[in-house]
């Protein structure tokens, strides 16, 4: 007999819409979605579908009109606005689109200040930094500030700031948007085996169909309306 | 990890202006401070510093000490009035010395040793207590040196030096009434009698020194009596020098707070993306408000102790002809006041990070 295991993301009826009456918009249209610990699932979309604001609501950064997103034992939708934050700093690690790192910190202090938001002991942030940078091959820059980095390096600290506080879920958004072909595979083939490696659940946001391929499951959103795929649309023509 | 500090570590250069602005704002506001207490005081400090609960003028003299003539006798009707304890006679006029080296115009002050109306504020020595001895509050002056008045009014031996004990702004000389007395017939030959300013007196334990003074002025014909305090308020011209300094100091604080509120809005500003990052990734508004509010007091601090610097090399450098120093009370008060208010002003910065929508960090570039 095999035993049922909860998907540790469950997204029911997700709902957001802008505006009211005859000026509203529907941003993200009933979604439902789980992924199961340890996927790495695709977020499928053009501009404007709705994924920003589905993972937004996701990784409890923006409030859904209805519908519920459960986290483990976390009901994210049912959390206060200070719940929320504490909820983004210890179960979610977020990669933005082109990095997104603090200017004048350097990359070990990007990841450190990581650490701080979640009270970690300094001996043992620093030890987390110095083995996640040696993982991702920034060992030679963890004293660089940003400008100081090139773009697949901001991105690949990037990750490592958000697998610093072990997150449950690793929310990717376009991380390729800003890199050359060869430089965005490389990243996205380390954010896989990184999440893979640690058993993370990651969905990464991507309009990029080349990067599908490092991804075990693939949805697709197109006005806002969410559907599991075998095969992209786009891939079909 | 303190993201205020490294903040400040790295953009030195940017810290290092605003530091020196705020500097120069902490630097105008303890040099006007100072120069303007120490105008006031060097005006007023005799009457301030004065031992005694009140005086007694002239009814016609304006509230004016110099202008002030009264019969010696006045102080034993002052004396009879229920509720004064004591009193002394206080004579005083402007007369002139070689200080320092050079002829200068002096106030010179009569007074009762053992009552009412002796100068307080002793730095060194003692006060005088016999003819030709003679406490100064003046430049230039040392224990044991001779002050000989023009005119032929006396030769003074230095007993005692006074600090914030001037009048009118000039070195002040405190000898007994009795040298006083002989000063003034050598400077008026002829004068039938020699008048006192003021009558100087003490109220009995427990009196209310203001009920004593309207009971003297009700009682004794001819006479104005204040509390010392109130007597300090109403020397002419007072009030004014001291609101227009006022409103100079005022002005100034005012003005580099707001700058300092300011400086740090567009620093927060310049740092939107940041703090939106920061607030997505878990920080919260308040960690954020902390980093404002550790950076202000770091730039104020650092800022403080250049400007005490600056004060203290420029009341060095500076003559004044009055006695300038640098009062602790003054430098913390001020130092305190421009850190609350800065913190103060850096809630527009807080109010902006408020504000901050951390969702529109994902699908920003």
């Amino acid at each position: 007999m095999t035993e049922s295991v909860e998907p540790i993301l469950r997204v029911q009826g997700l709902r957001k819409t802008y505006g009211e009456g005859h000026t509203q918009v529907v941003a993200v249209d009933g979604a439902d979605m789980t992924v199961d610990e340890g996927e790495f699932v695709a977020l499928l979309g053009p501009s404007g579908s709705g994924k920003t604001t589905l993972i937004s609501m996701i990784g409890g950064l923006l409030a859904p009109t209805s519908g519920t997103v459960g986290l483990g034992a976390t009901e994210v939708t049912a959390m206060s606005r200070k719940e929320l934050t504490r909820f983004r700093a210890t179960q979610v690690g977020f990669v933005f689109q082109s990095a997104n790192l603090v200017p004048f910190l350097t990359a070990r202090e990007n990841l450190l200040y990581v650490a701080s938001l979640v009270g970690t002991p300094k001996k043992d942030a620093h030890a987390r930094v110095d083995q996640l940078l040696e993982e991702l091959g920034l060992a030679d820059r963890a004293g660089n500030l940003p400008e100081q980095l090139s773009g697949g390096e901001r991105q690949r600290v990037a990750i490592g700031r958000a697998l610093m506080n072990d997150p449950d879920l690793v929310l990717v958004d376009e991380p390729t948007a800003a890199l050359d072909t060869a430089m965005g595979r490389s990243v996205v083939e380390l954010l896989q085996r990184e999440i893979k490696s640690r058993g993370k659940t990651g969905i990464m946001v991507t309009h990029d169909l080349r990067m599908v391929e490092y991804t075990d499951r693939v949805f697709e959103i197109l006005d806002g309306v969410l559907t599991h795929v075998e095969r992209p649309s786009a891939l079909e023509h | 990890m303190n993201l205020g500090l490294a903040e400040i570590r790295r953009a030195r250069l940017r810290f290092g202006l605003l530091t020196t602005a705020v500097a120069l704002l902490v630097f105008l506001v303890l040099l006007l401070s100072t120069l303007g207490g120490a105008l006031v005081g060097s005006l007023t400090g005799a009457l301030d510093r004065l031992d005694a609960a009140g005086l007694v003028y002239a009814g016609n003299a304006r509230d004016n000490i110099a202008a002030s003539r009264l019969d010696p006798s006045v102080a034993d009707a002052v004396a009879a009035v229920p509720g004064v304890a004591a009193v002394g006679a206080v004579g005083t006029f402007t007369t002139r010395a070689p200080l320092d080296g050079t002829a200068t115009d002096v106030q010179l002050f009569g007074f009762t040793p053992g009552a009412p109306g002796a100068p307080t504020g002793l730095s060194e020595g003692r006060l005088p207590t016999a003819a030709g001895e003679v406490a100064v509050d003046g430049r230039g002056v040392a224990i044991g040196d001779t002050i000989d008045l023009e005119n032929g009014e006396g030769a003074l031996t230095v007993v005692g030096l006074l600090r914030g004990s001037q009048f009118n702004a000039l070195p002040t000389l405190y000898v007994p009434l009795d040298a006083y007395t002989s000063a003034v017939t050598a400077a008026n030959p002829g004068l039938p009698f020699v008048p006192i300013n003021a009558v100087a007196f003490d109220v009995d334990p427990g009196a209310d020194a203001a009920a004593v003074a309207a009971a003297v002025t009700e009682a004794v014909p001819a006479t104005q009596a204040y509390t010392r305090a109130d007597a300090v308020a109403r020397i002419p011209g007072i009030s004014s020098i001291s609101q227009s300094f006022g409103i100079l100091v005022g002005l100034t604080f005012v003005i580099g707070i707001v700058v300092i509120g300011f400086f740090f809005l567009i620093l927060t500003v310049q740092k939107l993306r940041a703090f939106t990052l920061l607030r997505a990734i878990g920080a919260s508004t308040g960690s954020l408000a902390a980093t404002v509010a550790l950076q202000i007091s770091v730039v104020v601090v650092a800022a403080s102790a250049v400007a005490l610097g600056l004060t203290a090399l420029a009341l060095q450098g500076l003559s004044t002809g009055i006695p300038v120093a640098l009062s602790p009370s003054t430098v913390i008060t001020t130092v305190v006041a421009v850190w609350l208010f800065s913190l103060l002003a850096g809630m527009l910065s807080v109010r902006r990070i408020a504000r901050i929508d951390p969702a529109t960090a994902v699908g920003s570039r």
